[in-house]
């Protein structure tokens, strides 16, 4: 792979915390260049008035992760065309904490809990995904909190399909994310904490689920316009899961 | 006046709508510009190609204009202004109390304007608002609580100085409290479009009504459960009426969401315009219907009753409007043969 290919991949990693959709596929990467060992990653968003926070803490993934590519040494991200690029560019850049960025508007502790809430909602909503599209697909929905994870891996392959295949990756990789165990043992279908569902309450449990998803969506709708809009690109067909 | 193919009659109330401008000469710095180019990224990202306006006609354009697009073609037949000042981007505001009760007086009975007030501004503020109320017979206000001020990166309706100001409402008789929960319109970092704050104040003022702009957009999932704990809270629908027509599936899931949730007396139509025009909003919506899918699942409809809900009955109840009366007194006004000409 070519060093700015390899950059690629592991942005391919990086999320937008709200959306739950990963930079590349938002077409949030503006440009990747290298020279020996430094990266220069250019990205962009909507609008000049995204939360700096959100901002903040795509830029600091952006930097760990290609930090992870053994032949990297320094990484300079560059958020363009925003009301707060010349701060976040210079606190990322120097491994500033956001507070120290923003000073007097966050304390280090809120960045943080705004993660963990964006990791529970992108949990909610892939399980909910998931789920939702395997009832549609004729499984029982009871009989769903019933399988372990190595049984629904088995059926999942069985199904040769790669929406589905796709959607359960995701989702696997969310629940390593909140670290929980992804062993052929463990049942595949649990709350977030790992409690399990109830059978009876499953109905509700997955209606609230489908909130935060459809709301994910809905942003990330807007988003993609908008980013289409200010920097004319192509506009993406309406999605269908 | 929409009328359907059977002949009925649909009387609209635009509950969102702006005079604005947003032209370089009113612009005070970057923060200006950046702000009416983002207004226009919206606008081109969910209009239909053939209603885009030119940049410089989106940046500031002539009250003839919009009395043109909202009720000579747009099937409107009341508009609600929901100004917002910004003075800190524009010099003469971007919109402009002032102004829109020039239109006020010109058409009498066609709008209804809106005021605004920011909590932080403390009792020279109080003092405003209560001038204000009594110049211009205020029934509703806009609050934008991610708005900066000063040092200040947002407030909550739950803040003392809030709760001063909306007993201050009370007393003044400004029922209507549109609160936009919504994409941000100033830069911020905290968490201030976050909905919950309505929840409480919702329950403190109860003999308010809570109008939810954008139906707190992008937080749709915290809005839909205050909604349902609270009798007094309201979705406003500006923002996601144009998913009707770039995204209709997932405004189908949305209004699927919002029928389930909060029940047909409680969805409001607006337009934002001039981001989106009602003409092509509105004739989207009377031919939208439900998917099955969506109907079987979430069990409501979007029938003709709901639609004339959503288009204006439920509106009109918030601000004491009679419909049938409204009817008789608009019949044959300025606007009324304005219409009879060009048709």
């Amino acid at each position: 792979m070519q060093p700015v290919q390899e950059v690629y991949s592991k942005l391919n990693m990086v999320f937008d915390p709200e959306l739950d959709q990963s930079l590349t596929e938002l077409n949030f990467i503006d440009h990747v260049s290298t020279d020996r060992s430094n990266v220069t990653v250019v990205f962009r968003l909507p609008t000049y008035w995204c939360s700096p926070n959100f901002a903040y803490m795509m830029a600091e993934d952006i930097r760990d992760r290609v930090l992870e590519l053994p032949w990297v040494k320094h990484v300079n991200v560059q958020l363009k065309d925003h009301h707060a690029s010349e701060d976040i560019n210079y606190g990322v850049t120097n491994r500033k904490a956001f507070s120290d960025s923003f000073p007097g508007v966050s304390s280090s502790s809120e960045l943080k809990e705004l993660r963990r809430k964006f990791r529970e909602k992108a949990f909610l909503a892939r399980q909910e995904r998931l789920m939702h599209h395997l009832i549609k697909l004729d499984f029982n929905p009871k009989m769903l909190l019933k399988l372990t994870i190595g049984e629904m891996k088995k059926k999942i392959d069985l199904l040769y399909d790669d929406l589905t295949q796709s959607l359960w990756q995701k989702y696997l990789l969310i629940r390593s994310d909140m670290n929980q165990s992804n062993g052929d043992n463990h049942p595949a279908f649990t709350r977030m904490n790992g409690e399990p569902i109830e059978p009876n309450e499953l109905e509700s449990y997955l209606s609230n689920s489908k909130r935060i998803r459809l709301n994910m969506e809905f942003n990330a709708h807007q988003c993609r316009g908008l980013l289409a809009a200010r920097y004319n690109l192509q506009k993406n067909k309406e999605m269908k899961i | 006046m929409y009328k359907t193919k059977s002949g009925e009659e649909i009387f609209v109330i635009d509950s969102h709508i702006h005079l604005w401008d947003g032209s370089k000469e009113n612009q005070l710095n970057e923060y200006g510009a950046q702000f009416i180019d983002c207004f226009y990224d919206y606008h081109t990202s969910l209009s239909p190609e053939e209603y885009y306006w030119s940049r410089n006609k989106f940046y500031k354009y002539e009250s003839d204009t919009l009395i043109h697009d909202l009720f000579v073609k747009g099937y409107v037949d009341m508009g609600i202004f929901q100004p917002v000042f910004l003075k800190e981007f524009y010099k003469d505001g971007f919109g402009n109390v002032e102004k829109n009760a020039e239109l006020e007086e010109q058409y009498p009975g066609r709008f209804i304007g809106n005021t605004s007030f920011d909590p932080r501004e403390g009792e020279k503020g109080l003092k405003y608002l209560e001038y204000e109320a009594k110049k211009y017979n205020i029934q509703g206000v806009k609050l934008y609580t991610a708005e900066w001020n000063g040092n200040s990166k947002g407030y909550k309706l739950t803040d003392p100085w809030a709760q001063r100001y909306l007993e201050k409402c009370r007393e003044l008789g400004i029922r209507n409290i549109h609160v936009h929960k919504g994409p941000t319109i100033t830069p911020l970092n905290r968490d201030a479009f976050d909905v919950a704050d309505i929840d409480e104040a919702a329950s403190l003022f109860t003999d308010l009504n809570f109008i939810v702009e954008h139906c707190g957009l992008p937080r749709i999932e915290d809005f839909c459960w205050i909604a349902t704990q609270e009798k007094n809270v309201y979705a406003g629908l500006s923002v996601v009426m144009p998913f009707i027509y770039a995204r209709p599936r997932y405004f189908a899931e949305i209004m699927g969401e919002l029928l389930y949730w909060l029940d047909e007396d409680r969805i409001i139509f607006g337009s934002d315009y001039a981001i989106w025009e009602p003409k092509w909003l509105i004739e989207k919506f009377m031919e939208f219907e439900l998917p099955e899918d969506i109907k079987k699942e979430t069990k409501v409809e979007l029938n003709l009753n709901t639609k004339k809900k959503i288009l204006g009955e439920n509106i009109a109840r918030l601000y004491g409007i009679n419909i049938e009366a409204q009817k008789e007194r608009l019949r044959g006004d300025r606007i009324d043969r304005l219409a009879m000409q060009e048709s």
